[in-house]
């Protein structure tokens, strides 16, 4: 960390002197009183005695600059070009020790979702998260996104003072207006519109309760762009009331996704169900199967055991077939439902084989199926899902009552409120709509009659800009909140001072409501503590449930009616229109635009597309051929009088017909997400049963080609034997899986380990290929980011990565996942080439990198059979200033220009519980030492361990039949060891059930 | 062909008398009058617009090494897989070039091939301006130039020590130790030419600087028996190290897992290919300056037509070379290697699969007909078509061969910046700079040595004894 102290001014002519020179002032010794100490050095002496300043720097600045250059020098360990200063707490704030983490658990919101997590801190600053152990859903588990949001805390894009009209003023004035806005719409009777993400959180919705007591006429409306529209209007249809849906995949042995992506790495409680299941613990236990009928390739249906590409539109009719030739079957009809009116027929999609063993799977599998819905599938798919479920009787899918969320169709009414006039003030917090919100002139016309709008983020976005007031909020991890979760209530606490002059939301409307005449608390801390004190913490204290980050409950099981009657209501399935059927979801990384200025997510690849920094439009096989498209090429993209010029990708799997494109991208604002991809909000229908699904669109070649920033260009194995894949028939029956390559000779003397050998253990049929390990690695290990254009050039930095390969046809391929990184061999063949050693083996069996020792001649890289070594081919680091460094772990060196780098094992954990270890006198337990990947994996498929520890959960994982090693023929003897992935097909009418 | 006029009473048959080696008279006087007093003519202008040619390429050369310095290598287009690409391509194919020089002057000279007399001294030359070129590269390829000392095993208080097991480092000694080897081989043989020229030149600046160079010459017989030795000595010094340089350059290669670099085939296949490219470049550069510099009868078509037969010698063996490659990945049932060859003839890159077996392996056939080896249009084409298939040979080597290796997941096309072009332009820039300047201010031919040759140095010399 470079700490500038301000340059020395001219000496004035000294009062004391100690040689005639210095008296008469000779330059000489002018000079050489100036060189006499270092600068920062000269003492700061003169303003104790009222002396004009020597240095230019008073006691006062001087100590504090020392201050904040401790710590900050504290924040970066050691940076090779600046010099800082390092000088211990006078005062040493109370649980920091300098050098040892503090983990706080919070929580982390986003949609209906909530991440509980375990924030760890170093000196003060969150640098890292990871799931809440304690929490009974997830389990020590959380999702990329929620991983990376520790960088929007240090997004130098983050307001930091309220402004009102572009001018910075303070919070006075700030609220001043605000208060005195709403006093007058109260006065007047005038309503007040309230745009907020959704609430999940029990003391937020109290005190939006409260507010509203204050404010009658206040109008709120919780909007989530990406939770789907259709969703909310078919629980609202089946179920009369919106409806949280949580799938329990550990009671599934059947699975059916119309379109539903549970697997993408949003739900870690799923996903660990999901790899408990496919783990295999034993022979006779089957695992479950997946089926999956679906329009875009989903990360789910890379997963599945059967896969059959169906138009989205078809879903429904599909669904309803399935019902009625379960119900001939016997399976009970729910009351009221009359199915014959529905739109059905020959299930054409799937192969009528196929299509019998499907039916025939649900039906047996009974109370352990579950049909599950992609969100942003039509609400008829949804209503057959829901139906389907309920006939099944379903244990597997948890329905809870949940707070109603705005569809579009809430949206139009308020954005004609608005238009009309209706509104005295309106409060946008924590939502983009003038992004999000389909129709953006409107929306852009409407807002404008508003006679006072206020906003309030994190960071100023395109709403931002059509407000007169604008608040910064308080980051999350800045931030007391709670949420409620199945099993628990989940608290989250501020885990760092707050960086700038900001404030939560919930402070601001605590503020309000004190200027409106009631004041329940003077902070929301306060009135939070005050309600779990009442409400939730029954007997418990709440520095207990701080330090556990929730108070558990129990799981309240209210039954929900489903009512039959409303399957005929399903008709308004998409309209089978001309020409192509767009389908608008979340991206992976902006989700629905609110991460689009985080980097690390941008640079992560999209799980299926491998595209980083963009949102091209993905084109099937067949479409692409028949439009003559090649990858990269621009297309324009028409809907109803909108049209888009992107690039397009072909991607295989995806139904003929379809289109897909992800949102979120296209913002306008942010120093990251500007001009990152393209606006697909303005194609979103106004419908909100098919919002996300839109038929009519049209496709054709623009003209050029966009060079695409994807990290894999080549998707298939040549035939290659590197991701091993069985069905569980060719594992029951002939396992063989197993073929060994003879020991190569080496020249060189072997590899001893004396203590330890540590090893890793990839189970590709619990890896579903989220990316998880990605987000957590380059979080633990200060990974740079590169930027598209590196990308395209296949320079990204990552330390792991997910190799995603198609085997088989295009048009429906079979997908496999294998994450890959370093496989510290222990016959590294980038160890002997090095010409200065600066990559070699520990004694402990890892491969190390000596950054100060590398010169970058890239010979290891070229030698590494896996090609996971990362060079930095130019200063990916050096351009970072406060507040970004802050994210930096500092256990871990920042890498400069010329440097070959890769995964260490987590080599600073390891070394942290060794020497914990050994503090103890004892030896390091299994599964104490964990890498952020094993950390990150939500379905658990990544295990780590010491393979000279008999008893340790790898060495009995190393010898499991499904075992084998990558590329073992190279003679490398990597250390990590794979375990075939497994499916689960249906074997020539064999039900493994 | 020595042969001793006593013991052959009777005349030698024309047909086995080594025909002469210059042509027309000259007289050691001559020589010295059309050799050593070149330098001190006034250059012609088209000197001068040459050498401006090759400046301005030198310059773009510096300033995009010097781009290169302030940016990092993410100047160039190397990336992953790709790790090396131009930077090791550039240096392989320069030091390749120099090795005709050294085969000429020494081991030439070991076999007694006199014919090498007239040639070895501009070969040697283009070999220590060759191996200068090359040098570049390692040094500037690496991603923190300004620590590649470090590759140099030297005493250091961090107790540090370089890797000797890395084919790198074996680089290291095998380059320097070629130059400096080359650079005393060509030197000494200048010695007497230098002194020559001393004694010959008018200019007191040219006086002294070739007075320092002589290192106090006087031709006194046992500086000759000195000299002799010593040439002798280099020369066995240096012929090892034309196998040795480019066989431990192939190690770079061979000693790899990379498939397609992973063979045995590579030490005689590169040192094969050295000579090969190397007496192109001599034959280039031969004919200019037999054209340019009036040296009709001193290099004469004879020379050429005897390195046009070495040529096609090498490109034979060339073609053998690429055959047994192709041979290996189908024999070895290695499916790495195998799809690497296919990538040379039918992927992405297979242009430069072609363009390297066009050029190396059908072209330089013409070299059969005497009327190609004699005719400047045709050797010339043979020679600069050589000399692109080389780079090219070590393009496909390097780049084919990275671009996709063992997992597909990782493999990616290349694609070269302008910088990477600026950079080779840079070098050839500097490599005939260098020709240039050499050929203007040294005598490009051993006059010495072609004096023992001339039709009356030899008094046993069949025929020729008056």
């Amino acid at each position: 960390m470079k700490t500038r102290l301000p340059d020395h001014g001219p000496v004035e002519a000294p009062r004391f002197w100690r040689t005639l020179e210095e008296r008469v002032e000779t330059p000489e010794a002018r000079q050489a009183a100036h060189d006499e100490f270092l600068p920062g050095a000269v003492p700061a002496y003169d303003d104790v005695h009222g002396l004009p300043p020597q240095s230019g720097v008073s006691r006062r600045d001087f100590l504090g600059l020392v201050s904040a250059a401790a710590a900050l020098a504290a924040t970066v360990g050691c940076d090779r070009k600046g010099q800082g200063t390092v000088v211990p707490y006078t005062k040493r704030p109370v649980e920091v020790t300098p050098g040892v983490a503090n983990y706080y658990a919070s929580a982390f919101q986003e949609g209906r979702r909530v991440y509980p997590v375990l924030v760890k801190t170093r000196e003060g600053r969150p640098i890292h998260l990871t799931g809440n152990d304690e929490h009974p859903g997830v389990r020590g588990k959380t999702s990329p996104r929620a991983m990376a949001d520790v960088l929007r805390l240090y997004d130098p894009d983050r307001l930091r003072a309220p402004k009102a009209e572009g001018r910075t003023l303070g919070w006075t004035e700030a609220e001043a207006r605000l208060h005195g806005a709403l006093q007058a719409a109260k006065a007047a009777g005038k309503p007040v519109l309230l745009l907020s993400g959704a609430v999940v959180s029990p003391t937020r919705k109290a005190l939006l309760a409260d507010l509203k007591a204050a404010l009658p006429t206040l109008e709120h409306l919780a909007y989530e762009p990406a939770a789907g529209d259709a969703a909310e209007e078919a629980a609202r249809a089946s179920y009369g009331q919106s409806v949280a849906i949580q799938p329990r995949l550990a009671k599934a042995k059947v699975i059916l996704s119309l379109g539903a992506d549970f697997l993408n790495g949003e739900d870690p409680e799923t996903l660990a169900a999901w790899g408990a299941q496919r783990r295999l613990k034993s022979a006779k236990e089957p695992i479950n199967r997946l089926w999956v009928l679906e329009g875009p390739l989903t990360l789910t249906g890379t997963n599945a055991d059967h896969r059959y590409p169906v138009a989205p539109s078809r879903l429904a009719a599909l669904a309803f077939t399935l019902a009625r030739e379960l119900a001939a079957k016997g399976l009970p009809l729910p009351a009221g439902a009359n199915l014959s009116a529905l739109p059905g027929g020959a299930p054409a999609d799937v192969p009528t084989q196929a299509w019998a063993s499907l039916v025939k799977d649900l039906q047996h599998a009974g109370r352990n199926a579950v049909v599950l819905c992609g969100a942003q599938m039509p609400a008829a798919a949804h209503q057959a899902a829901h139906l389907l479920n309920a006939m099944l009787g379903s244990e597997a899918v948890a329905l809870s009552p949940a707070e109603p969320l705005a569809t579009t169709r809430d949206l139009e009414a308020a954005v004609q409120g608005m238009a009309a006039g209706r509104y005295a003030a309106a409060i946008f917090w924590d939502v983009n709509p003038a992004f999000t919100y389909a129709r953006a002139a409107a929306w852009k016309e409407a807002v404008a009659k508003v006679p006072l709008r206020t906003w309030i983020g994190l960071m100023e976005d395109e709403t931002a800009a059509q407000c007169q007031l604008v608040l910064p909020e308080n980051h999350w991890l800045e931030s007391w909140g709670d949420y409620a979760t199945p099993g628990a209530t989940v608290l989250q606490q501020p885990t760092v001072g707050t960086l700038y002059d900001t404030r939560q939301g919930e402070d601001v409307l605590l503020g309000l409501l004190k200027a409106l005449g009631s004041a329940p608390a003077a902070d929301y801390h306060t009135y939070l503590r005050a309600r779990w004190e009442k409400a939730v913490l029954q007997g418990g204290t709440f520095e207990q449930a701080l330090h556990d980050g929730l108070v558990k409950v129990e799981a309240k099981t209210a039954a929900l009616a489903f009512r039959g009657a409303s399957v005929a209501s399903a008709e308004r399935a998409a309209k089978g229109a001309e020409g192509f059927e767009l389908v608008l979801f979340p991206g992976f990384a902006p989700h629905d635009g609110r991460h689009a200025n985080n980097s690390w997510l941008q640079e992560t690849p999209d799980p299926i597309s491998k595209m980083t920094w963009d949102n091209p439009v993905a084109v099937s096989v067949q479409d692409a051929q028949a439009l003559g498209i090649q990858e990269g090429d621009f297309v324009t993209l028409t809907l109803e009088g909108t049209t888009l010029r992107l690039p397009a990708v072909i991607q295989p799997g995806q139904a003929k017909g379809v289109l897909a494109l992800a949102l979120g991208y296209g913002r306008t604002t942010g120093g990251v997400a500007k001009g990152v991809g393209a606006n697909a909000y303005p194609l979103l229908g106004l419908d909100p049963a098919t919002a996300n699904v839109r038929p009519g669109a049209r496709l054709a070649k623009a003209g050029g080609r966009k060079e695409l920033s994807r990290t894999q260009s080549h998707h298939r194995m040549e035939g290659r034997d590197i991701v091993r894949s069985l069905t569980m028939d060719e594992f029951l029956h002939h396992p063989q899986g197993h073929h060994h390559q003879p020991e190569l000779v080496t020249l060189y003397e072997e590899q001893k380990f004396p203590d330890h050998k540590w090893g890793m253990v990839i189970d590709l049929a619990a890896c579903v290929g989220c990316s998880a390990c990605v987000v957590a690695c380059q979080s633990e290990n200060n990974v740079p980011v590169v930027g598209p254009e590196q990308v395209a050039k296949g320079r990204e930095m990552h330390w792991i990565r997910i190799d995603r390969y198609y085997e088989g046809e295009l048009e429906n391929p079979k997908v496999v996942h294998q994450p890959m990184l370093c496989q510290h061999c222990d016959s590294a063949p980038c160890e002997n080439v090095c010409p200065v050693n600066a990559t070699n083996h520990s004694p402990d069996g890892l491969n190390q990198m000596a950054y100060n020792r590398c010169v970058g001649t890239r010979y290891c890289a070229n030698n590494c059979p896996y090609k996971v070594r990362r060079f930095n081919f130019l200063e990916y680091t050096a351009y970072k200033t406060e507040p970004e460094t802050l994210a930096y772990n500092p256990e871990v060196t920042v890498r400069p220009r010329g440097v070959m780098e890769k995964c260490s094992f987590c080599v600073q954990r390891i070394n942290d519980v060794k020497i914990r270890a050994k503090g103890e006198g004892r030896s390091i337990l299994d599964g104490e030492v964990t890498t952020a990947c094993m950390a990150g994996c939500p379905s658990d498929a990544i295990v780590f361990g010491d393979l000279k520890d008999p008893k340790s959960r790898i060495a009995q994982l190393v010898t499991a039949t499904r075992a084998y090693k990558v590329l073992e023929e190279v003679g490398a003897k990597p250390a990590i060891t794979y375990l075939a992935d497994l499916k689960n097909p249906v074997e020539g009418g064999h039900h493994a059930n | 062909m020595r042969t001793d006029a006593s013991v052959h009473a009777v005349p030698i048959p024309e047909g086995l008398l080594e025909p002469a080696l210059t042509v027309g008279k000259v007289t050691p006087g001559s020589l010295d009058d059309q050799v050593l007093a070149f330098p001190e003519t006034k250059p012609p202008k088209q000197w001068y617009l040459a050498l401006a040619v090759t400046l301005t390429a030198l310059g773009i050369g510096l300033a995009c090494i010097g781009y290169t310095f302030t940016t990092g290598i993410g100047a160039w287009g190397n990336s992953s897989p790709v790790f090396w690409a131009f930077d090791i391509i550039n240096f392989v194919f320069w030091v390749g070039i120099g090795h005709a020089g050294t085969l000429i002057s020494a081991i030439l000279f070991l076999f007694r091939k006199r014919w090498r007399n007239a040639i070895a001294r501009f070969a040697e030359a283009m070999t220590i301006f060759a191996v200068m070129c090359a040098v570049i590269f390692p040094l500037i390829h690496v991603g923190r130039p300004w620590l590649a000392y470090w590759l140099f095993p030297y005493p250091n208080e961090r107790a540090l020590w370089t890797n000797f097991r890395s084919p790198l480092l074996w680089d290291v000694f095998a380059v320097n130790t070629y130059f400096s080897v080359s650079l005393m081989f060509w030197y000494l043989g200048l010695i007497p030419d230098i002194a020559s020229m001393r004694d010959r030149t008018t200019s007191k600046l040219r006086k002294t600087i070739y007075t320092v160079l002589a290192l106090g010459w006087r031709g006194a017989a046992s500086h000759w028996q000195h000299y002799e030795k010593a040439y002798l000595l280099l020369a066995g010094l240096a012929t090892g190290l034309v196998l040795s340089v480019h066989s431990v350059v192939s190690f770079d290669f061979a000693t790899s897992v990379v498939p397609g670099w992973h063979m045995t085939i590579f030490p005689p296949y590169f040192v094969a290919g050295a000579i090969f490219a190397g007496f192109s470049m001599v034959v280039i550069v031969l004919v200019v300056v037999r054209e340019t510099m009036q040296l009709k009868n001193l290099i004469t078509m004879r020379h050429l037509d005897v390195m046009n037969k070495v040529i096609l010698a090498m490109s034979c063996i060339m073609g053998y070379s690429y055959m047994m490659e192709g041979f290996t990945a189908w024999y070895s049932m290695n499916e790495y290697l195998h799809h690497g060859f296919m990538n040379i003839i039918t992927g992405t890159y297979g242009w430069a699969g072609w363009i390297t077996i066009s050029c190396n392996i059908f072209i330089p056939q013409l070299l059969w007909f005497k009327k190609c080896r004699s005719s400047y249009f045709w050797m010339i084409l043979v020679a600069i078509g050589v000399t692109i298939g080389m780079w090219f040979e070590r393009f496909v080597i390097i780049v084919i061969s990275l671009h996709q290796d063992y997992l597909p997941s990782a493999w990616r096309i290349y694609k070269p910046t302008m910088v990477d072009f600026g950079i080779l332009l840079g070098t050839f820039g500097l490599f005939f700079t260098l020709v240039l300047i050499f050929a203007r201010v040294l005598p490009v031919i051993a006059t010495t040595e072609v004096k023992a040759i001339l039709p009356d140095a030899q008094p046993s010399h069949g025929g020729s004894h008056e």
